[in-house]
Formats: C-alpha cells, sequence, structure tokens
C-alpha cells in the first residue's frame, strides 16, 4: 500500500544501470543501498519493522518478559483466583479493575495469568510461522529452480505435482494430515506434544510452498535465457554452479518479497488451525486462547481481545512491512 | 479448441486420478490404525484390541491394499455392496465413495445432502463479493488519486489483514450473540422457508462476502485503470460519448474479463471449503461435515470431502480456461 513518495531528483537520476561515470555530485548506489534508502524513508515500513521487532523481543525473551513482570505460566491452586461457582476470576477483569499482580487478568476456570499465557503465545506464533516460512522458501525455491532451469521432463513432473498440490483444498487437507502425522509419530504420550507442534509446521510447509515454486520457475524460465547465463554454459559450468552462482543471486528480491508476505499469512493460518482444534496443546499459543475464550465471550471479552490484538498487529505489522519491501525492491514504482 | 478441451479433460483426470490414489494410500498406512476412531465411538472409548482387529477385518484392511483400492475405484464407477458384519450388507450405489463410519450411511449420499448449504452460502457470498468489490474498485478508479480513492485502497489492504476465521469470529460475537442486530445465523432450505433461508444467512454472507470483496476492489480498481487508458477509450470520449458510457461500457466491459476469469477460481474455492464461516455460524454443510469427520477419524468422509473440493477446483480450472478464449477475443487457443 505504502505510496512511495516522490524521491529526490538527485536519486532517481542514479539509477542502478546508470553508468559509472556519472557527475560527481551524484553518487552511485548499488540497488541494494537503493532499496535500503527508501525503506529508511517510509514511516509506515518503519513504524511496522518496530512492532515486527517489538513480537520478536517478546518471543526470543518470553520467558525473562514474564519473570520481570511477574508473572508466570505455573497457577498454584485455581481456588485462588478462581470463583469455583462462576468460574470466573476473582480479582481483576472482566468485573475488577486493574489486577497489579495480573496485569491481562487471569483465564476463566484454569486460573492462568494472561500475560504470561500471551507471552508465550507470541512465542509460539513466531516460532511455527517462521520455521514454516523458511522451509516452505526453501522447497519452493528448489522445486522452482529445478523445474524452471531443467525444463523438459522434470520441470513437466515437478509442476504436476505442484498443480496437485494446489488442487487440494488446504483446510480439509491440513486437518486430515495433522493428526495423521501426530498419530503415527506421537508413539510416545509424553513426546506427543512436541509431535503436535512439528505436524503443524509440517502441514503448513506441505500446502505452503506452491507459489513460491510458481514464482521462482517463472522467473527462472526468462533468466536462463538471458546472455550472462548463455555465457556460463557455454564455457562450461557446472549446472548446480549455475544455480548457485548466477541464478540464485538474481532471484534474492522475489524471495525476499515472497516470503515476507508468506509470514503473515503462516501467522494468520497457524491460528485458523488451532482455532480448528489442530494445534499445539501443549504450550500457550494465541489461535488456542482465541478458541479457548469464544465460550466466555459475552461475559470475559477481554479474555478473547488480548489474543485477537496480537494476532492482528503483527499480521497487519507483517503485511505492511512486506509491501513495503516490495515497492523498495520494485525499480518499476520509483519515480 | 476441440483438442485443447480435450488436453484440459485429459490433463484434469490425471490429477484426480492420483488424488484418489494417493488419499486412498494416505489414510490405509498413515494412521496406527484406520478403524481406531469408529472402535472408540462403538464402545465408548474402550476400545479392546479384539475389537479393533474385528473392524479392521470386516472393512478389509487385512486384504491386501491394492485390492481394496481396486474396489473402491470399481465402486466410485459401478457401485457396490458393503460388507458391514457377518451378513449385514449396505448398498452403496455408483458412485460409491464408501460408506460413513458414523452413519453407515454412503458418504456420497450425504454429500449430495448437505450440498444445498454449501452452495447458497457460496453463490450469496458471491454475489456481495462482485457486487461491493467491482463497485467500490470501478469508483475507486474513477476517482484515482483522490483522497478517497486512497483512504479505500488502505481499509481493503487493513481489512485483508486480518485473518478471516478471526474476523468471522468478531462478526459473529457481536453481531449476532451480544447485539442480535442480524437475524440468528443457520440454515434452513430455500424450498422449506425462503424467508428463513435468506434470514439465516444474511450474517454469513456479508462476512464471507465483506472478507473477500477487498481483493476485488484493489484488482478491479487496477484492471479499470487499465482499461481506461486504452486507445480506444479516448477515441469513445473524442466522439463524445457520455462519462458515463464510456466508463461502463467500454471500460467495465474488458475490465471484467480478468476479473471473471479470477472469480471463477475463487468460486471453486468457496465451493470447496468455507469451513470457517460454517462452523462459527453453524450451518451444516460440506465443510462443517469434513470437520466432524476429522474428529471422530471417519476416513471414509474425509475422503469424499478432499476429494469434492479437488473436484470442483480442477473443473473450475478447465471452465475458466475455456471462458477466457471466450470472453477475450484477443486469446487465441490452441
Amino acid at each position: 500500500m505504502t505510496l512511495p513518495q516522490a524521491e529526490v531528483q538527485t536519486e532517481s537520476t542514479a539509477a542502478p544501470g546508470a553508468p559509472k561515470k556519472a557527475p560527481k555530485a551524484i553518487a552511485g548506489k548499488s540497488p541494494t543501498r537503493i532499496a535500503f534508502d527508501r525503506l529508511r524513508r517510509d514511516w509506515l515500513a518503519m513504524a511496522s519493522l518496530v512492532v515486527v521487532l517489538g513480537f520478536a523481543v517478546i518471543a526470543v525473551f518470553a520467558g525473562q518478559i514474564a519473570s520481570l513482570l511477574g508473572v508466570s505460566l505455573e497457577t498454584p491452586l485455581a481456588s485462588e483466583r478462581i470463583n469455583l461457582i462462576s468460574q470466573l476470576p476473582l480479582e481483576g477483569p472482566p468485573f475488577g479493575g486493574y489486577d497489579p499482580e495480573h496485569p491481562f487478568g487471569v483465564a476463566p476456570r484454569v486460573g492462568t495469568d494472561n500475560l504470561a499465557v500471551w507471552l508465550y503465545g507470541a512465542r509460539t506464533s513466531m516460532i511455527i510461522a517462521s520455521t514454516a516460512a523458511v522451509l516452505s522458501t526453501v522447497v519452493g525455491v528448489i522445486v522452482g529452480l529445478l523445474a524452471g532451469y531443467l525444463g523438459g521432463v522434470v520441470d513437466r513432473v515437478l509442476m504436476f505435482v505442484t498443480d496437485l498440490f494446489l488442487t487440494i483444498p488446504f483446510l480439509l487437507a491440513a486437518l486430515a494430515l495433522a493428526p495423521i502425522l501426530s498419530d503415527r509419530f506421537g508413539t510416545n504420550p509424553e513426546r506427543l506434544g512436541e509431535v503436535q507442534f512439528y505436524s503443524v509446521i509440517a502441514v503448513l510447509v506441505i500446502f505452503g510452498w506452491m507459489t513460491m515454486a510458481r514464482l521462482i520457475r517463472g522467473e527462472v524460465l526468462s533468466l536462463r535465457e538471458r546472455e550472462f547465463i548463455q555465457a556460463a554454459r557455454a564455457i562450461g559450468v557446472p549446472t548446480h554452479r549455475i544455480l548457485r552462482k548466477e541464478i540464485l543471486p538474481n532471484l534474492v528480491a522475489p524471495i525476499v518479497v515472497a516470503f515476507s508476505l508468506a509470514l503473515p499469512a503462516y501467522v494468520a493460518a497457524e491460528a485458523g488451525l488451532s482455532y480448528l482444534g489442530i494445534g499445539v496443546t501443549d504450550r500457550p499459543s494465541w489461535g488456542q486462547t482465541v478458541a479457548g475464550a469464544v465460550t466466555w465471550f459475552d461475559v470475559y471479552p477481554q479474555y478473547l481481545w488480548q489474543p485477537v490484538i496480537g494476532i492482528v498487529l503483527l499480521v497487519i505489522a507483517l503485511n505492511l512491512l512486506g509491501d513495503a519491501i516490495r515497492d523498495a525492491l520494485d525499480p518499476k514504482t520509483r519515480r | 479448441m476441440f483438442a485443447f478441451i480435450v488436453k484440459r479433460l485429459l490433463a484434469g483426470l490425471l490429477v484426480l486420478g492420483t488424488l484418489v490414489v494417493s488419499i486412498f494410500v494416505l489414510f490405509w498406512y498413515g494412521p496406527r490404525s484406520p478403524v481406531q476412531g469408529l472402535c472408540e465411538q462403538r464402545t465408548n472409548n474402550r476400545c479392546t484390541s479384539e475389537f479393533r482387529a474385528q473392524l479392521e477385518e470386516n472393512f478389509g484392511y487385512n486384504n491386501p491394499m491394492l485390492s481394496e483400492l481396486g474396489k473402491y475405484v470399481g465402486g466410485i464407477f459401478t457401485g457396490r455392496d458393503i460388507q458391514l458384519g457377518a451378513s449385514t450388507f449396505v448398498e452403496c450405489s455408483a458412485p460409491c465413495l464408501g460408506l460413513s463410519y458414523r452413519t453407515f450411511v454412503p458418504a456420497f449420499d450425504e454429500l449430495i445432502r448437505r450440498l444445498p448449504a454449501t452452495i447458497s452460502l457460496a453463490v450469496g457470498a458471491a454475489v456481495i463479493i462482485l457486487l461491493v468489490g467491482v463497485t467500490s474498485g470501478v469508483l475507486a478508479a474513477r476517482r484515482r488519486g483522490t483522497v478517497a480513492d486512497k483512504a479505500l485502497v488502505s481499509a481493503t489492504l487493513l481489512m485483508s489483514s486480518i485473518p478471516y476465521v478471526l474476523f468471522a469470529l468478531l462478526i459473529y460475537l457481536y453481531l449476532n450473540v451480544i447485539n442480535e442486530v442480524f437475524p440468528e445465523a443457520g440454515y434452513t432450505p430455500l424450498t422449506e422457508n425462503p424467508v428463513a433461508w435468506l434470514s439465516g444467512l444474511l450474517l454469513p454472507w456479508l462476512a464471507l462476502g465483506l472478507y473477500n470483496s477487498t481483493q476485488y476492489t484493489r484488482f478491479s480498481r487496477g484492471a479499470m485503470i487499465d482499461a481506461l487508458s486504452e486507445d480506444y477509450i479516448r477515441t469513445a470520449r473524442a466522439k463524445g460519448l457520455s462519462s458515463r458510457t464510456v466508463t461502463f461500457k467500454h471500460g467495465l466491459r474488458s475490465a471484467l474479463v480478468p476479473i471473471v476469469t479470477i472469480f471463477g477460481i475463487d468460486f471453486a474455492f468457496l465451493l470447496a471449503g468455507t469451513i470457517f464461516t460454517e462452523i462459527i455460524f453453524g450451518i451444516n454443510g460440506i465443510g462443517r461435515w469434513g470437520l466432524e469427520a476429522i474428529q471422530i477419524e471417519d476416513f471414509p468422509v474425509v475422503q469424499t470431502t478432499v476429494l469434492f473440493g479437488a473436484i470442483v477446483v480442477i473443473v473450475a480450472n478447465i471452465v475458466v480456461d475455456i471462458l477466457y478464449g471466450v470472453l477475450d477475443p484477443r486469446v487465441r487457443i490452441s
């Protein structure tokens, strides 16, 4: 979205392809440098970056932040915090005011501290989303590179598989596959939670790599006809080296853009999956809290709003940042 | 043209065939025991290994996988009788996609029974998507660069950043549970009571339609801006046609071509699975059926819903490809 502001005149003349012997007043800048400069001048992108970094800090230091604020996931006895008849908290929201011991209040029925759950939930969401985004990017780039560069039978087979996965309805298939993975590998009940965690990531990757593969294949198809690739091939550079040293560096921009737009999609998908009951159960997650909070909504709406605000804020910031990166990297948007 | 259609159909069939086989194999080898859910359900969660073994025997899981796959595929074309107990058979007519482990009714019959709810939901949402999305996109394109245009585009981007599940959930909770602004959501067959059908689906339509219309706003805005910058638009203006005629008769007509093709695919995905909408608003459609089946490990039903979704998407892809050639005279299909 961020409609790029008109750039200063001197800047726009220093196009990436401009000859080196430009007048001395204009400094030559690499395309990456230009992109960074433009990104830095985009206040919306910077604001989103601050939000995203804030969430990243929360995710990495969830435990330390929780103990700093004096909250923890442990609940000594639910009856100390919960009215056993209404199952609602004794102090703090929804009826009481601000409770300094539990800034976000405590969860109904079980009495765990909401702030601690929220902090650790941020960690779960971020880890799942970023792992899934990295893995699906790797798979998509490899498939796209091979299909695009090798062509022929390899291309046809890989594209058939890609189209096959694209026709499968994501939600139903993911919901069907995740329990099977947990059932198959979670033979040890103690490790079931861990297996569930990995099967969520696996499902997201299995049904998430196709767009990247198609994008990369399209880019490679046009790149491989370019002169520098033909030159490399003519002097006998081996294929894996051409792919790594010649083609891959030219794909950095589309990969970065697709990756940064995939991240928010995975945060949302994880929340959706755990709302439907397929997700992690051994550690707090935002989607899980949302699913649990719906039944309490009419008396305790704050309990639902905490994870909702977390998810929405993170997804919007990631999306805005991704859009800004795309605009900054795209030479066509500079005016 | 004919050769193209045949080629596309064959490719679609190949995808479908691969899917049928791979889903069958996945559910055969995937879970530790494919009848675990059924066993627990029949014994009130006191599944014994003897009973499970008996169920596995009854449902043919002790036979070779390939022969059972053959029976399954054969059943799709000719129908078959499925043995339940020692002497109880259930007739499953073609296209037979197996029996639901919960009700022992052929999964295909249940699919047909639930189809109207999902179709009602998808069609109503589609109408809203097109009406709201294309109208606002065209309006934004005509006022390109103004504050209203920028505000609209920003608003659609912000809205599509909210995960749909949260969007639908909050709409449901605030407009249906806390304040009864809208009539209670639910599905009543159209033939039974048209008024109840309309009022029950109104809120789900709005949630699904408005959320998905945002990308159509942006998309039709872009297509409209492209179309309005064409030479023939200038010609139309030059010969003195009114701005309205130019926008709608000349501009919109060509801008609609890419919109219609994208819409075809999106509509297929609406039909294939509106799980969140069906779960949140309590509509007994195909998506909800699939989710319930997954929860009790009712594999034939899961298989059926996944296959149904895939078929819809494949058919939509073929239709869109053909339609594209018909709608856009510049496209020559070979």
